[in-house]
């Protein structure tokens, strides 16, 4: 990780030289950033197994209502959530930009849709802090941190939390409200 | 220890565990005293093995264990004990206890020691004074004849071979080609260790290599009771140890010495397997051996003379080559087994006619087939069959579920694929292009079809294995219930090589086991009872399998008293599961068929072995599991029937492809026994459920829009699916139909998508994705809301 932060090549990104610059000690994060509604979000590389334009989404009756449905990702059918419903936002007008990316959390590979997909970028680790008590309403149970970025806030997000910790509270819930 | 090695110990060992399982059983059973015998060293091979690859790998506590009960197994196989149900019990047990230790191991813990009692046990029949066999004229005669045969099989091969005849008890003789292997390959074991004797870094390792392998050679060596070839390894073994503290140049003929020695271990263990032993005036090497052992001297006029040659070494040392010497005398212990009675030894050397001469005349008297099939046996067919069997091996690899797996599901991609190619082809006509070109292409899609179909038909084959996977555990299990519950129960297996699905195989075990302990816990009457009606004390319980179209067929049928369905309607009322107005129209199978509701037993009492009412409820369950269907027939007095008819495969099935709202959705043709499509009016309610009148008896219908959470609309359910689980029926109400279609299987597995009524998914030729409707959610759903009314409706 190190030698890779030395080599001007590796950053192109203003931002990532400037970082990787400052602080040579901290470690070194490489993170893809998304946006849901007015956030930006980030969740590491290593489990981002691939980025999908939107395709044909199945319903499934009677699942949780953020699962959107399932799709056929080359013969395996993976469970996509929309993670504006996660987040209990409201629903997204003008979609071209909307991405499905796939993750494998917990041995389950899932896919997840964000209004799109910004950048990846690397950040150090000395410049995310943990997450306040309240993140924009949100509970923070699922946000690892928060990068501070020049312009720009970034929530770190923790897959695992997102996906398993508090399903079954969801499912609960779900199952109370039918 | 390496884990690989480790993983192939666990795998060869289970395998040879379920074969030791089975064989003990049919022992136990074998009518003969001959298939007792092979089977005896069936068992005692696959023992040996795993003993051998056990202390191999350091896995004390499972050496020791296999070491005890082979002990007794080889009194057992020499007859000195007599197949009794107590000592089957014990080597069943132990075999239990070994399967035991491998599934611990195979979990990544330590294998737990032997339990104490049964180690006793088998020590007691590994030492006790030995009872005489009961069948002892059977084992006699065809001891005779197999003595006479291995007499005649020495003789046969001419005298060109070196050595004199070996002449071995029959016992050992059926062995003796196992244990030829068995020296060969610790000699091969012997060589790789004398080779890293050269080099300083792995001299020691390889000296303790060697003792290790010596010591087992040794018990190896003590089998064929031959006085030098023990003598040799003992020397061997004597070496090892001294090796690391000899001097470079004393190592260097100390290795030569030993290879030396090797080598004639290894002449001596081909010779062996065409019945000859060998022998040597080895006195002159085994000391100037021991001499360079204990300081490092050598006689200063044999010193590098050899050259490296072991030739040229066995010539100085004395000790020529076998083959100048074919006259050299046996050694006297290697006469005949001192385990045969001595009138049998009397014999075997009064004989001496060649392999044509036919049999003589002691063995005519005996006349007994047996006889005569052991001779053909053991002295021709059985070399040949096993070379067979080798080559058979050879031509299998193990290769991984999972790679399987994902091969088929690569090839389910490529029909979906090759269907989107199709669909183009059936466009192109429309185009501005070539004739010849656009058939061209025609042609090629056409092809592409073809090899496609021949390719998921190989693919899907590579995951058929035969039922006698799991029948031939059966005997075990009916044997062992036969035991607790004091009945004489007889098991027939018929088509154990039918073939299915990998998982159908799986999901098949458990209600396999479930309906047998049924059948012989409650089906078969006790002898005393049988006796009185009349039967055979004897009962019969036949397991057959058979393949019909795309299904296969396992049925049970028991000679029992029967299922009485006085007491099972009786029963059924008391669980509220009927009313006794309806029982009395219905027909018989759909009485028989409330055993399979949960908790459900007629059993008076609650045994080990069943009357909890579980049992059938998984039956059912599993055997839904996989689209499959179960009948049962039985006549009172007479026996029962359990029939269980499951597709070949699981992974690919026919299925009904419905539309609800806007979605398609698949419903197994398995399940479908008819559509209709009622009129508006005929549509009925009771308290609140929508019914129908379907010719004379009342449909419950599940509106599927509400039940899948599409808005009602004002034509929606037009048609009415009516599916069947068990008897009990239900009409789904769905927009249209779409087609029938042979779908792909998919597991639609994830915790988010588990809630609602569906089995799986399937992916559409457009590559959309299809859900399949879990028929038994929705009847059992449908039934449990609908119970009360059913009341009413009857009252």
């Amino acid at each position: 990780m190190a030698t890779q932060s030395s080599s001007p090549a590796q950053s192109t990104e203003d931002i990532n030289t400037a970082i990787s610059q400052a602080s040579a000690d901290g470690e070194l994060l490489q993170l893809v950033s998304f946006e849901v509604g007015d956030e930006e979000f980030a969740v590491p590389i290593l489990s981002v197994q691939e980025i999908n334009r939107m395709m044909q989404i199945t319903p499934v009756p009677q699942s949780p209502p953020f699962v959107e449905g399932v799709i056929n990702l080359r013969g395996k059918i993976i469970p996509v959530i929309d993670l504006r419903k996660r987040f209990g936002m409201s629903e997204l007008e003008n979609s071209d930009d909307v991405r499905i990316i796939v993750v494998e959390v917990a041995n389950r590979v899932l896919g997840f849709t964000v209004d799109r997909v910004n950048e990846v970028l690397r950040i150090n680790s000395s410049i995310v802090e943990p997450p306040p008590s309240m993140v924009c309403g949100l509970d923070t149970d699922y946000v690892q941190g928060v990068g501070k970025l020049e312009d720009r806030l970034l929530i770190l997000l923790h897959l695992e939390k997102l996906f398993t910790a508090d399903e079954m509270a969801e499912m609960e819930q779900t199952s109370k409200a039918a | 220890m390496d884990p690989s090695l480790l993983q192939d110990f666990l795998t060869e060992s289970s395998e040879l565990i379920e074969q030791l399982d089975t064989d003990l059983v049919k022992l136990e059973a074998a009518d003969s005293a001959e298939q007792a015998q092979e089977l005896c060293n069936g068992c005692f091979r696959a023992l040996h093995t795993i003993k051998g690859a056990a202390s191999f790998l350091g896995l004390t506590a499972v050496t020791t264990f296999s070491h005890a009960a082979e002990d007794a197994l080889n009194r057992l196989r020499k007859g000195e004990i007599s197949v009794t149900e107590e000592v089957m019990d014990a080597l069943l047990q132990s075999a239990d206890v070994v399967k035991a230790m491998i599934e611990q191991l195979g979990a990544g813990e330590t294998a737990e020691d032997g339990p104490q009692a049964l180690i006793d046990t088998l020590h007691a029949l590994a030492e006790g004074t030995g009872d005489t066999p009961p069948t002892a004229d059977a084992p006699k005669e065809s001891d005779a004849a197999q003595a006479d045969s291995q007499d005649e099989s020495a003789q046969t091969p001419g005298d060109d071979k070196p050595g004199v005849p070996l002449e071995l008890g029959p016992q050992k003789l059926d062995l003796l080609e196992f244990m030829v292997t068995d020296l060969l390959d610790a000699s091969k074991l012997v060589a790789d260790a004398i080779e890293g004797l050269s080099n300083d870094a792995t001299l020691e390792e390889s000296a303790q290599q060697l003792s290790e392998v010596c010591d087992e050679m040794e018990k190896t060596a003590e089998f064929f009771e031959l006085d030098d070839l023990t003598s040799l390894v003992k020397l061997l073994n004597a070496t090892a140890p001294k090796i690391p503290s000899a001097s470079h140049e004393a190592i260097e003929e100390i290795a030569i010495r030993l290879k030396a020695a090797n080598h004639l271990i290894d002449l001596q263990a081909r010779a062996l397997s065409d019945l000859r032993a060998l022998s040597w005036p080895l006195e002159t090497f085994r000391q100037r051996l021991m001499q360079l052992a204990e300081d490092g001297s050598i006689d200063p006029q044999v010193k590098g003379k050899h050259g490296g040659d072991v030739q040229k070494l066995l010539a100085l040392d004395g000790v020529e080559e076998a083959q100048e010497q074919p006259g050299s005398p046996a050694p006297v212990d290697s006469e005949p087994d001192s385990s045969l009675p001595p009138d049998v030894v009397g014999k075997v050397g009064g004989q001496d006619e060649p392999a044509s001469v036919p049999p003589p005349a002691g063995q005519e008297e005996a006349g007994t087939k047996d006889a005569e099939k052991t001779e053909e046996k053991s002295s021709g067919d059985k070399p040949a069959a096993k070379q067979a069997t080798k080559t058979v091996v050879e031509q299998t690899i193990r290769v991984e579920v999972s790679r399987l797996e994902s091969l088929l599901n690569l090839v389910g991609q490529l029909v979906l694929n090759k269907n989107r190619v199709l669909a183009l082809t059936r466009n192109i006509k429309s185009l501005t292009i070539p004739p010849e070109v656009a058939e061209d292409f025609t042609g090629a899609a056409g092809d592409l079809d073809h090899l496609m179909s021949e390719l998921q038909v190989s693919v899907m084959r590579t995951r058929m294995q035969p039922l006698a996977k799991l029948f031939d555990r059966y005997p075990r299990v009916i044997r062992d219930m036969a035991r607790m519950t004091d009945k004489k129960i007889n098991l027939e297996i018929v088509g154990k090589d039918t073939e299915v699905d990998k998982t159908v195989l799986e999901q098949l075990a458990d209600p396999l086991v479930h309906i047998l302990r049924n059948s012989s816990d409650h089906g078969v009457e006790p002898p005393q009872e049988r006796k009185e009606a009349g039967k055979p004390e004897v009962g019969t319980i036949r397991l057959e399998a058979e393949h019909q179209g795309s299904h296969v067929r396992v049925a049970i049928t028991d000679d029992g008293h029967g299922l009485d369905r006085q007491v099972l309607g009786q029963k059924a009322i008391e669980k509220d599961l009927t009313t006794p107005e309806k029982l009395e129209q219905m027909p018989d199978e759909d009485v028989f068929a409330f055993i399979f509701a949960a908790g459900f037993s007629t059993a008076k009492q609650v045994s080990d072995l069943s009357g909890r009412g579980v049992g059938m409820d998984v039956v059912r369950t599993n055997i839904n599991k996989l689209n499959g269907t179960i009948n049962i027939t039985s006549k009172k007095g007479k026996g029962t029937t359990i029939e269980i008819l499951i597709p070949l495969t699981v992974a690919i099935m026919p299925a009904m492809v419905v539309g609800v709202g806007s979605h398609p959705y698949s419903i197994p043709l398995q399940c479908i026994v008819e559509i209709v499509r009622p009129e508006p009016d005929e549509i009925k309610s009771v308290s609140g459920h929508p019914v129908m009148q379907l010719r004379d008896s009342v449909l419950p219908l599940v509106d599927m829009r509400q039940r899948l959470g599409e808005q009602p609309v004002e034509d929606g359910g037009k048609f009415a699916v009516v599916v069947a689980i068990g008897g009990q029926r239900v009409g789904l109400c769905v927009d249209k139909l779409i087609g029938q279609q042979e779908i792909v299987i998919k597991p639609l597995d994830d915790t988010y998508t588990q809630g609602g009524p569906f089995s799986g998914a399937t992916i559409q030729e457009d590559g959309e994705v299809c859900l399949i409707l879990d028929i038994v959610q929705l009847i059992r759903n449908s039934s449990t809301k609908t119970s009360g009314r059913d009341t009413k409706a009857a009252a």
